[in-house]
This record gives C-alpha cells, structure tokens and sequence, in this order.
C-alpha cells in the first residue's frame, strides 16, 4: 500500500525494491561471506565486460593478436624440450617430449599468467578502486578469466600436436574439465590472496616471477609425478598444484583414469583455500582505498 | 522517509611516517610497527537525509568533505559508528575516471556503465539516450583516445546521468565541461530531484550548491559547524572563511582613523520586511546607518555586490544624490530604494563602506567586506542570468486579428 502511494506520487514512478545496506566498521565474519557473494552476484555483467575488455584491450594494436596466447606455452614448450629431452634426458613416460611438456604447460601457463596479472590487477586500477565502489574481486577475477580465454585458444595447438604426434584421445580426457574447473579454482585463491596483499606490500608483485619459477619446478611440468621420490611424494603433494597439473596430463595424454589420491590432496586444498582468500581479500577491501 | 542516515560516524586515517630508503632493513621493520599516527578527518558525525532531499556539504579542503563521499559510496568504510542507506545509491566521483582510451565510445559506455553498476540490458536500452544526451551520435564508434576532453566529459556525465538511482552522490563533476553543458547537467540533476532522487551535493561550487540543493550542512575540520537553510549556511561559510565576525576596517592611507564608521546595513523587501532574500525583477531597499566622530567633507557612500566567484556585480552609490555630502559628527542613514532587483538569482555577498568621493581609489574611511549575504531567487519574469525593466506593448494594425483577440466570456 504505502509503495503504491509513494509511486504514484511521482510521475517517472519506480517500482522496484529499495535494498536497505548498513555500513558498519570492519568487522568481518564468515556469516557475512554469503551477503558478499550476493553482491558478488549484483556485479556479474561488470565481471563480463571487463573480461571481453581485458581480452579485446591485451589483443588490440597487435600484430600476432590472438596467436599469443599460443606462443607463450609454445615458446616455453621449446626451450623445456631442448633442455630437458636433449641436452638432459627426462622420462616422458612414453610420449614425445614435446607433447608431454606442452600438455603440462597448457594448465600451467593458465595458472601463472592468471597470478601475475591478478596480483597487479588492483594497484593497476588505483584510479577505479579510489573513486568507485564495485566488488573488487571483479579485478582479480577477470584476469583469471581473461587467461582461461587464453587457454582455450592455446589447447588447440595440444590437438594439432596430438594429430601430428598422432596421440589418441580417450573418455578419460573428459576428466579435464573438472580438473580444470579445480585448477581455475585454485587460481582463484591465489589470486585474491596475491591481490589484495599486494595492495600493502608491493613486494608481492615484484617477488611473483621468482615465486612463480619456483612454484613450477615444484609441480610436475617439466618432469612427471613418478620421476619424485617415493619418501617425498608425501610432502610433495601438499603443493596444491601438484594434483591438478599431474592429473591434466595423465587423462588428456595417456588416457587413463585420475590419480585420485593426488587430485584429491588438491581439491581438499582448494576447498580449504578459497573461503581462506576470500574473507582475507574482503577484509582488506574495506579500507583497500585508503592505502593503495 | 529516510534514504540515508549516519549514526556517530568517525573515521580515523594512519598517517605514515614515509620509511627513508636508505635506513637499513631492521629500521624499517622497527618503522613498520610505531610510525603511525592518526588523523581523524569526520569525528561523531551524524545527520539523516529524507527522501527526495537536496544536500549540499560544504566546507574547506580538509574538512571532511570527500571523506563522507566515500563512506557513503562505499569506497572506504567507517572507523566508528554505522551508516544506514535505502535505496540504490550511485556516486558520481569525476567523470569518465573508468574510461580505456583504446576503447570506443560505445565500448566505453558498456565498461563505465558497468563500473557504475549497471546491468547490459539496462545500458542497452539507454544507450541511444546516453549518446543524445552526450551529443557524441558521429563519434560513438571512435575510440575515446581520440576525444576532445569536452567530449570526454560529456560521455562520463551522461552515463552517470542514467543511472537511475534512488540516492545520486555528486561531486565536484559539475566543474568541468562548457557552460551550456553545465547547465544541461544541473537541468538533468534537478529532473531527477523533482522525480523523487535524493540528491548529495558534495562541491565548492557555492552557486551551484545554493540553485541545487535545500538543504545545507557545512563541515568544519570533520565536524559538522551548520545544518539548515542554504543561504545562511553558504553566508556562515563564506564568513567564516573570511574572518568576517570582526568585519575589517580597512584603513589605507592615514593609520587607524576614527572618522567614522558604518553602524549596521539593513536590508528590506518590498513590504517593508526586514529581508535577506529577493527576487529578481521584485523592489529591494537597503538602509545604512554610521557615525561620524568628526566633520566629514564630500563622501559617498557605498553598498557592493559580489558573486561568489568575487566578481563586482553591481553597486548602489550615494554619488547618484547628485549632490554633496558633508557630514557632521553624529549619527546618520542612507537609504537606497531599488524598484526592481536586476541581479540573476544566485547568493551574492555585500561590501559596504563610506569613502572619501576625492581621494584616490582604495582609501577609505570605513570598508566593510563581505559583511552581508543576500540571496536573489528566480521569479516568473526571469529565466536566465539578469534582468532588464521592460514594460510590453501589443499594438494590431489587421482588423480581422483584432476579432480574434477579443476575450470570450
């Protein structure tokens, strides 16, 4: 009743719920993550727009344009085959080097380019973030998606390797997309975490490439699973990659069913992980413009 | 009803101790923990806005200003207390700060529009209206690094101008662009007001504050000095902001003379009432009272108009009498009779003082600066910047056209 009259007592009338907010100092609880990811929701065409602009804005005045997105794993293919099949012989578990190199490097390249860019992703935006308000995961979370667009396009290089290699594909390859999904999760994680404590300490960003060298020669690109010592799998497998990267190769590449001890080491991880990151990049959020 | 409300709402800024880069790594691990000091910049700030207002927050750099805009919009959040918003709120903070200049227009009306919180199939229905409003039809598929920064402007305000919120959040946005434009964007502001919007005005614009909004509050080093009518508040700010309690005399020349002195300025309307607000095209009287100490020979005597951009607007000088004036020691008033207000509405501030007619410009016997502010409202005769006295004559020379003329009934 008292909507109708308030309606009609203007002539552009509005009907539509008025949300009420209450903005009250930062105290952050676990409760309140589901009232953000209704927020979250709110913002879902800005997470669109600013993927497809990330996407169109990276490939605009380029000469290669999308061709990049498969240069990178291609390039990184080259120079591991040469290092580590010809100059050092790495078990390849039966299938051309290259093939099994690229095949690793596919999730990987996804992985890492979605953390570099992510965790640049707020201080890059210091004129957005200080003027207006929007779910700034949106930031970071575009460049995880911008670089799942990249992995898409790069994936069909891993077919013409398959039909040049003439690798068959199985049902098995099927489990690539939970595994993905998994990976993009993991993704996800990190980069809110990277992200948001890079807004206070800009040490984050220039210490990513060296983290990121690292944390690849800790996963099963370069080298398979079986190549790590037995007394060390356990420790081993703590790296929540570890699980997602072995287990992409195995299904595309040999066609077999999932490790799942190891697949699921990484998605107890990435359970445990994402909420983790969540309520930390919220709770830096709060008062995110006044220090970045 | 009440679309916003602050209940004791504080925030406390850390001021860091900028770390020397050449002090050594346990120095600055030391700095980390103990180089802060706070600053608070809004101290127990509470106010409430009904539905369909218009707030003006005033105040100087410093004041607190900016810091409310973004508690409000959300982009920071409160030390202490709680912040209550009904409604879809949308802050318009300088225009077109989410442009990508490789982007075309039309691109960039999706990115920004999106930034702002709107969904694609609302931005799609406006979009043709966005551009009309932007006058940007031919450019609309040209990247925006290509714009002139008029153009630039005008894109970021008519986005932001279909929005379509329940609350609007302006700031200094309505600083830039060129006039015709500006007025086209208080024109839209002022639509979206009248159609129920509640509007917060956050500016050093004055003028633009005064044609805007009804209601003002002036901060004052994060407290809130004044709440009420717009003229009073701009007046307490433009006062306090000239040290205007202790009028100055200003006294060039001779030292402190005591020759004599402007006692009160009075203003009325063309009741009679003792008034500070007119209407253009409408009487106005002002009534200056002083005091000689001693014998005065040829004065005149003075009441000054200013804009708020400190622009002489216009004047009354007693060197119209056409005579002139001595003045005895004792007590005396001037009065002037205006019969119709030519000055545009808009908050004007008053300077009034005795001169000597002969000496040369700047010496005065007594000047008072800014001492008034006088505000002048739009009446129906009147829709842009000042008036001329006219009267009209309609004068029929066809005999046919005179039959029409005539008033049925």
């Amino acid at each position: 009743m008292n909507l109708n009259k308030v309606a009609n007592q203007y002539s552009s009338v509005k009907i539509r719920g008025r949300p009420i907010r209450i903005i009250r100092p930062v105290s952050f609880s676990p409760l309140d993550l589901l009232r953000e990811l209704r927020g979250l929701w709110h913002y879902r065409d800005l997470f669109y727009t600013l993927t497809v602009h990330r996407i169109k804005v990276r490939y605009k005045q380029s000469i290669l344009g999308l061709a990049w997105a498969i240069l990178q794993p291609l390039s990184l293919m080259l120079i591991y085959t040469v290092i580590f099949s010809v100059v050092a012989k790495v078990s390849s578990e039966g299938v051309p080097y290259a093939v099994f190199a690229y095949a690793a490097l596919l999730p990987w390249t996804f992985f890492s380019s979605s953390l570099t860019n992510a965790t640049q992703g707020l201080v890059s935006h210091t004129q957005l973030v200080t003027k207006v308000y929007f779910a700034r995961e949106i930031l970071p979370l575009t460049y995880v998606s911008a670089a799942l667009f990249d992995f898409v396009v790069a994936s069909s290089f891993l077919f013409a390797l398959f039909l040049y290699y003439r690798v068959s594909i199985t049902i098995y390859a099927l489990w690539a997309i939970p595994i993905l999904v998994l990976l993009a999760t993991l993704a996800t994680a990190f980069s809110l975490f990277f992200s948001a404590l890079q807004v206070r300490f800009r040490d984050v960003g220039v210490a990513m490439p060296l983290l990121l060298q690292l944390w690849m020669f800790a996963s099963p690109v370069v080298y398979p699973l079986s190549a790590v010592p037995q007394r060390l799998r356990g420790a081993y497998a703590l790296n929540p990659t570890v699980g997602v990267i072995e287990n992409f190769r195995r299904v595309v590449l040999q066609g077999v069913a999932p490790d799942f001890y190891s697949l699921g080491v990484s998605a107890l991880l990435a359970a445990i992980l994402l909420p983790l990151a969540y309520l930390f990049f919220k709770r830096v959020e709060a008062t995110m413009a006044d220090v970045i | 009803m009440i679309d916003l409300r602050l209940k004791t709402v504080s925030k406390r800024y850390r001021i860091r101790r900028e770390v020397d880069t050449n002090s050594s790594f346990v120095q600055k691990l030391l700095l980390l923990r103990n180089r802060k000091e706070d600053f608070w910049a809004l101290r127990d700030i509470s106010f409430n806005v009904q539905r369909g207002e218009a707030l003006g927050i005033i105040g100087h750099n410093g004041a607190g200003k900016s810091t409310i805009l973004k508690l409000l919009s959300r982009i920071t959040t409160p030390s202490a207390g709680e912040i209550m918003i009904n409604g879809r709120l949308s802050a318009l903070i300088e225009v077109g700060s989410g442009f990508h200049p490789e982007l075309t227009g039309r691109e960039n009306i999706y990115l920004n529009g999106s930034i702002l919180g709107m969904l694609r199939r609302e931005i799609t229905k406006k979009l043709d209206s966005i551009v009309e409003f932007a006058e940007l039809r031919q450019f609309i598929d040209t990247p925006v690094k290509r714009y002139s920064s008029g153009m630039y402007v005008r894109l970021g305000f008519s986005i932001a101008a279909h929005l379509d919120p329940d609350i609007l959040l302006l700031d200094e946005v309505l600083a830039v662009g060129d006039a015709a434009f500006q007025r086209k964007c208080i024109q839209r502001i002022m639509e979206l007001n009248k159609s129920g919007t509640t509007v917060v005005f956050i500016s050093h614009d004055l003028q633009a504050v005064q044609r805007l909004c009804g209601r003002v509050i002036l901060l004052k080093k994060g407290h809130i000095e004044a709440d009420g009518d717009p003229t009073e508040t701009i007046a307490l700010y433009e006062s306090s902001s000239r040290q205007l309690h202790a009028p100055e005399r200003v006294l060039a020349g001779h030292g402190p003379s005591h020759e004599a002195v402007v006692t009160s300025l009075t203003f009325y309307d063309g009741a009679g009432k003792e008034s500070l607000s007119f209407e253009t095209g409408r009487p106005m009287k002002v009534t200056l009272n002083y005091e000689a100490y001693q014998p005065l020979e040829d004065v005149i005597f003075e009441v000054q108009f200013y804009s708020q951009e400190n622009r002489l607007c216009s004047f009354f000088s007693s060197e119209t009498l056409g005579e002139q004036i001595d003045l005895e020691a004792g007590k005396g008033s001037i009065t002037f009779d205006c019969s119709s207000v030519g000055l545009g509405p808009g908050v004007y501030f008053v300077d009034t003082g005795i001169r000597n007619r002969l000496a040369p410009f700047g010496i005065d016997i007594d000047w008072r600066r800014r001492c008034l502010a006088v505000r002048i409202d739009y009446d129906r005769h009147l829709r842009d910047t000042f008036y001329m006295p006219y009267t009209c004559r309609h004068s029929v020379s066809h005999k046919k056209a005179q039959k029409v003329l005539v008033p049925h009934g």
